[in-house]
């Protein structure tokens, strides 16, 4: 039951290096907000501020409506989920859950009945004498969320927790993430750089570049209006295709020479279209907004990704089909954007056109 | 996988194995049973004959106060000298693993008192506790406290304890560090979290998960102050005074080189190979598996 509020936090390292540019966020009650962005880009450095493990090097942070830039992790009510689970290997289960309850003095029944209730929610119950050693990597997962839930904190943060597990424990263990932040109601932070993860689990999500946010909004905010070329290209997956559109007094047109059969934002000598590839479809050539080149065929089961070239343009264009893919490769086909899902960006600032 | 090594001919294992065990039977079996065998014998006062008397030597070893007494106060140098040593190289393991700026000079330099020779290390701390001209000795007794360990007992106890644990820092030092290096930040970072402050972290993560190190270097520290520290003991205060720093190796090389007690002092020396054959299965036994989490 508590808010964070996030106030121009800035961090700068001893040696120079300025890895958080300033955030501005109010983090609602019982949010679950993700920090999404590649590698590098601070989102993890921005996790240990809230936690305390990195100090703060400007800028105001606030839990509930405490100022918390100088209280220890231990004082701040929180609890963090580990990539690496950091569980304690030398006790068992049960005393990895209690060690933090031991701390604040919590009578022995007391920690008993906490523990068992946490192990009953996650169903670990029968790994509770067990070592570390002796579990697998999901119940080490879910240990290690056990051990967060059992304090019953302000807030939960977890630092990408599931890219230790494989595909199939991975997609299995978000949606239990999921429920379990639900049926808490406990404010959630997440890292991850996993887009999928990001949009499946969050409330709200920051896209993080470069110790900048790009954007923060609901996932389909961000999926169906990215402020940036940055978001455009990260949320949604294959990348959202970007073309480079030139626009004098005859009208506009694709690299290729070729006219467009639509209207770009006016005032611009150059403008990005960006287009996902589920919003394109093959057509006929007389309806045709473009025409491609097959250059690979990815079938995927389900869809198929068609990488089709086009003349003037260095990267290929993607294209996804429902079912098998109609074409062959080096074939020519013809292909029809859906006009109402269209992207359009500043090629200089990268910032959305309206 | 295949683990083990397999060899088509079969002399090459043989002889590879060779240099080491003659080094063993040349270096240790030979002259360990000729020490077992003379522990049986009694050699006339002019060392012409010898009688075959079986545990004679044995029996009256443990019938011989000195030697309980020596046995005694082995022990409490041992303990006491492993218990130095260990503490205060983990004392500084903690604070070198955290220092940041100037990393390696502080490691190098707390690594080197290793390079230095025992008997160095005693004539080293035997001069600065000298009464008169000693730095330690000399500041005691300006202090008011009366420093002389050519007299006192108990104050040429504590010089050799000193000295040997000094020595054996530096090694305990560098498992100590590599230990603490080992344990995953996350740990100790999941522990703040959970509200531990530093001294409980210590008390609850950090030593039992330095246990095995500690356990194993609880070990090689006895058996370095059994065995190791006649040098020691030799370059300062040669048993004296009184016997008060007579420990039982260096009881072996007074009875046998200064008082020519032969038979008796190979009985010692036997006893002292079972105690570190002992010392050695019980850390084999233990270290590889009771102290592990």
């Amino acid at each position: 039951m508590s808010t964070v509020t996030l106030k121009d936090l800035k961090k700068t390292y001893a040696n120079g290096f300025q890895a958080i540019h300033g955030i501005d966020m109010e983090i609602r009650d019982g949010e679950f907000i993700v920090i999404v962005g590649p590698s590098g880009c601070g989102k993890s450095t921005l996790l240990r501020m809230i936690a305390g493990l990195e100090t703060i090097t400007d800028g105001e942070l606030m839990i509930d409506d405490r100022r918390v830039n100088q209280v220890e992790p231990g004082k701040r009510d929180i609890a963090m989920v580990f990539q690496n689970y950091a569980l304690y290997p030398h006790m068992s289960v049960y005393d990895n859950m209690a060690y933090g309850l031991k701390i604040r003095k919590k009578s022995t029944e007391e920690i008993a009945q906490q523990v068992n209730r946490a192990a009953d929610i996650l169903e670990i119950g029968a790994l509770l004498d067990r070592k570390p050693s002796q579990l697998s990597g999901g119940q080490r997962q879910r240990v290690a969320m056990g051990r967060a839930i059992v304090r019953d904190p302000k807030v939960f943060l977890f630092d990408e927790p599931l890219s230790n597990l494989d595909a199939k424990l991975r997609v299995q263990m978000r949606i239990e993430i999921r429920k379990l932040q639900r049926a808490l109601k406990t404010t959630a932070i997440y890292v991850t750089h996993d887009q999928v993860e990001a949009m499946t689990l969050a409330d709200r999500l920051i896209v993080m570049n470069g110790g900048l946010p790009e954007q923060i909004g609901s996932p389909m905010e961000l999926y169906d209006r990215p402020a940036t070329t940055f978001v455009a290209g990260f949320i949604g997956s294959p990348a959202m295709n970007f073309i480079p559109v030139r626009v004098d007094k005859k009208g506009a047109t694709f690299p290729s020479g070729q006219n467009l059969n639509f209207s770009v934002p006016s005032g611009h000598e150059n403008v990005l279209l960006g287009i996902r590839p589920e919003d394109i479809e093959i057509t006929t050539p007389d309806l045709a907004d473009l025409t491609l080149k097959v250059s690979v065929i990815e079938p995927l089961g389900a869809d198929s990704l068609i990488y089709g070239s086009c003349e003037g343009m260095k990267e290929d264009l993607v294209v996804r089909v429902r079912d098998k893919a109609t074409v062959q490769e080096e074939e020519t086909f013809s292909v029809r954007f859906n006009q109402q899902k269209l992207h359009y960006f500043d090629p200089t600032t990268n910032s959305r056109l309206p | 996988m295949q683990k083990q090594v397999r060899f088509d001919n079969k002399v090459l294992p043989y002889l590879l194995v060779a240099p080491q065990v003659l080094i063993t039977i040349i270096f240790f079996i030979w002259p360990a049973s000729q020490s077992v065998y003379q522990s049986f014998l009694v050699e006339d006062p002019f060392g012409l004959s010898s009688e075959f008397v079986w545990f004679a030597n044995f029996e009256e070893l443990f019938a011989d106060s000195t030697y309980l007494d020596a046995f005694g106060r082995t022990l409490l140098f041992s303990f006491s000298t492993a218990f130095l040593a260990i503490s205060m190289a983990l004392f500084l393991a903690i604070m070198a693993d955290r220092v940041i700026r100037g990393e390696t000079l502080y490691k190098t330099f707390l690594i080197w008192p290793y390079a230095v020779a025992p008997a160095l290390a005693g004539v080293l701390w035997f001069l600065m506790f000298n009464p008169t001209i000693g730095v330690i000795g000399f500041g005691l007794n300006a202090l008011g406290y009366e420093w002389n360990h050519y007299l006192n007992g108990w104050q040429a106890m504590v010089l050799v304890i000193v000295a040997s644990a000094w020595k054996q820092i530096s090694y305990n030092f560098i498992f100590f560090l590599a230990g603490l290096q080992s344990i995953p930040k996350p740990l100790i970072e999941a522990a703040a979290i959970d509200g531990a402050g530093p001294a409980h972290r210590f008390k609850t993560i950090i030593f039992p998960l330095l246990s095995p190190t500690t356990f194993f270097l609880l070990v090689v520290n006895l058996v370095y102050a059994f065995f190791e520290t006649f040098p020691v003991i030799h370059a300062t205060t040669q048993g004296g005074p009184a016997k008060a720093t007579e420990i039982l190796v260096y009881k072996v090389f007074n009875d046998g080189f200064i008082g020519l007690d032969l038979g008796g002092s190979a009985a010692q020396s036997v006893i002292l190979m079972i105690i570190v054959s002992g010392l050695t299965v019980f850390q084999f036994k233990y270290v590889e598996k009771k102290v592990t989490y």
